[in-house]
């Protein structure tokens, strides 16, 4: 173990037993009631269970002062080793030696209780993250000042807006004084100046005081910015650890980031007909993993119809990360035989920020949907690839669309 | 620069340390007046209620062991049946909170690293300031009915911690079991019921034991609520609460052997509590 390495990983593993009959438990009273006496009769019968490793044979070493972005795909493993890290699971094989204080956000706001107000929740939260009351109290101004609601302090949470009860949640924990941080996607939430805020703060918190830390998130950009280096996961295994702009090319090149084309779910009772896949590709028809900020793409949805539809529509609709719809795009209605189909939708007018955008893909009749689809596809715009060709700098704090504006300027006198 | 080690190894095991719960004790304390004031937030009597609610139950249990007992000095009825009442109900919300505290409070140590221990420990700090202050009672009632003040009574404290002892360790088994099958929530309730009806409450040791064969004084006795109870009767009255003394230091034994069980059983399988949230 050399001087500076602060954390040492050596062959750590995660197992864990997926229940197989978990996919047939009932939602419903009466289900449940007779699978309570199905589950008190196969008591003493083994249950079928399949093995999954989360984590293989992982090894690494973090050097003091080292700012590291963990990144792969949704399953492969970033969350899991976080949570090792954290001591929050412990691990089914390996060894890891930690060298100071460990703090670990993987979550804003763990143990925030509405009924409380904002001041007994600042105590409340920072001594879950570990701060004793004299910290607390030696910080308790800068917490205050940093989330901007020092109005609403006596009064309970719940009563918050959302923004102000991340930013108080935020605020306690930028201001812990761990040797490692450890933070989880915790910045998916709150606005957008904010979330440049906590950045900066975490910025400054690692380069001026020489801390160590590890960030999991999608956004490629927020990891550009912040880390120095990289660790890639697949799969459970560790890919590649090193530069951070090395491993974030190999991360997109793999073609592991995103995906470009979707199989979506075919619904069980089928009426008129369902959609089939979607590709989201550039003006010219080559599949994206992920759009290039400020250029042109399209949305291609295959659909099969079953039956002759009358008035049908088909829709897709582009939901930004917080959940807020940004625009939905319908056909002309027309009555429709059955057939394999496909629809292109050209986004050639509005450039979107970067960031993660839900795709919700809907085919109607008569004004009924049969066939509706908010969780399978997205699409993630992005300057992670971009800014190292041209350095090009988008500015998120200017807002969702990047267009500007048409804009005269008269004299008026 | 001398700084923390921290080992994270697949066979380690962790065992209850002083020292842990040390580091962690301003965690401890906030836990608690969490739970201590959000329990009557928005209650229009608020603080109130710790004391009408053990009050109703010694009126009731009080006014029928009266009854039954046809004692003709009612304050001392009253008194006795207070006392047991008051432990009674320690007993029962240690029990109860410790063995729900687990898993309702999963999101924090999912999301957290700290010793689980402290939140179990939490939930008896709660129920303990509860109890303290439904105490008020006890010290009243113990004035109108004209009770003398023994030696004895510097023994009460031990007996107190003892129910906590009990509801602890019992509580700890448990909770643990709590994490994996919510059965625990149901289970809990009946025992604490039927419980209170094979424990010296409203009744003394003496009148249970002279109506039970012979047999079953040894059952009756492994409950290790009657230590407790007729040690602090005993502690506050003197005379002959503890009915046979040989009896009483097995219903103590017992409370430790709970209490080690609880505690042995709580740290097998504390480190992957998490993975079966």
């Amino acid at each position: 173990m050399s001087n500076n390495t602060i954390i040492k990983v050596e062959g750590l593993s995660k197992h864990y037993l997926l229940n197989k009959s978990a996919e047939q438990k009932s939602d419903t009273l009466y289900g449940n009631f007779f699978n309570g006496i199905k589950n008190l009769k196969n008591i003493t019968q083994k249950k079928e269970t399949q093995d999954f490793w989360a984590l293989k044979d992982v090894s690494f070493d973090i050097q003091q002062g080292d700012r590291v972005g963990i990144i792969g795909r949704n399953g492969a493993g970033k969350s899991t080793l976080l949570k090792i890290l954290s001591r929050i699971t412990p691990p089914t094989k390996g060894r890891i030696e930690i060298t100071g204080r460990l703090a670990s956000l993987l979550e804003v706001g763990t143990g925030f209780h509405g009924d409380l107000s904002g001041r007994e929740n600042i105590y409340l939260n920072g001594s879950i993250l570990g701060m004793t009351k004299h910290e607390i109290d030696r910080k308790f101004d800068e917490i205050v000042d940093f989330s901007e609601v020092e109005n609403f302090l006596d009064t309970p949470v719940k009563r918050y807006s959302s923004g102000m009860y991340v930013r108080l949640a935020f605020a306690v924990a930028a201001n812990l004084e761990p040797d490692i941080l450890i933070v989880d996607e915790v910045l998916a939430v709150g606005d957008a100046a904010f979330q440049r805020k906590c950045l900066g703060k975490m910025n400054d918190v690692s380069s001026k005081e020489g801390r160590t830390i590890l960030f999991v998130s999608h956004n490629m950009g927020a990891v550009q910015n912040l880390c120095n280096k990289g660790l890639y996961l697949t799969k459970g295994r560790l890919n590649s650890i090193g530069d951070i702009n090395d491993i974030i090319n190999n991360y997109l090149q793999s073609g592991d980031t995103n995906k470009s084309d979707y199989k979506l779910h075919i619904p069980e009772q089928v009426t008129y007909g369902y959609a089939c896949e979607v590709f989201i590709e550039d003006e010219n028809g080559n599949s994206l993993i992920e759009i290039p900020v400020g250029s042109y793409w399209r949305i291609r949805v295959t659909f099969t119809i079953t039956k002759p539809t009358p008035h049908f529509i088909v829709a897709v609709g582009i939901v930004s990360s917080f959940e807020m719809p940004i625009r939905t795009t319908w056909s002309e209605p027309s009555d429709i035989n059955p057939g394999n189909f496909e629809a292109v939708f050209y986004n050639n007018d509005i450039f979107l920020t970067t960031g993660i955008y839900k795709i919700v893909i809907g085919l109607s009749s008569n004004v009924r949907t049969f066939h509706y689809s908010d969780n399978e596809v997205s699409i993630s715009i992005s300057d992670a690839g971009d800014i190292i060709n041209n350095k090009r700098i988008i500015n998120t704090q200017s807002g969702l669309i990047l267009n500007p504006m048409k804009l005269t300027i008269h004299k008026t006198d | 620069m001398n700084k923390d080690k921290i080992i994270i190894d697949s066979n380690l095991s962790s065992f209850f340390s002083l020292k842990d719960v040390l580091k962690y004790k301003s965690l401890l304390n906030n836990l608690a007046k969490r739970d201590f004031l959000v329990r009557y937030k928005q209650a229009f009597a608020g603080i109130l209620w710790a004391i009408l609610k053990p009050l109703i139950s010694i009126l009731v249990f009080g006014y029928i062991s009266s009854k039954i007992n046809n004692t003709e000095n009612t304050a001392i009825n009253f008194v006795y049946v207070a006392s047991a009442m008051l432990l009674w109900q320690l007993f029962s919300s240690v029990f109860n909170d410790v063995s729900n505290s687990i898993i309702g409070n999963s999101n924090l140590f999912s999301k957290v690293y700290f010793p689980k221990i402290i939140i179990p420990l939490s939930s008896i700090l709660v129920c303990l300031v509860d109890f303290l202050i439904s105490l008020i009672i006890l010290i009243v009632l113990f004035i109108i009915s004209g009770q003398s003040i023994h030696w004895q009574i510097i023994l009460a404290p031990l007996f107190i911690i003892l129910t906590l002892i009990n509801g602890f360790g019992m509580g700890l088994y448990f909770a643990t079991i709590n994490v994996k099958y919510r059965d625990v929530k149901f289970i809990v309730p009946v025992i604490l019921q039927f419980g209170m009806y094979v424990t010296p409450v409203i009744f003394s040791t003496k009148y249970y034991l002279d109506r039970l064969p012979e047999w079953l004084h040894w059952l009756f006795c492994l409950n290790p609520m009657v230590g407790a109870i007729d040690g602090f009767k005993y502690a506050l009255f003197g005379g002959d609460a503890i009915y046979n003394t040989y009896y009483f230091m097995v219903s103590i034994c017992i409370s430790f052997l709970f209490l080690f069980i609880g505690v042995k059983y709580f740290y097998k399988f504390e480190r992957s509590f998490v993975d079966y949230i």
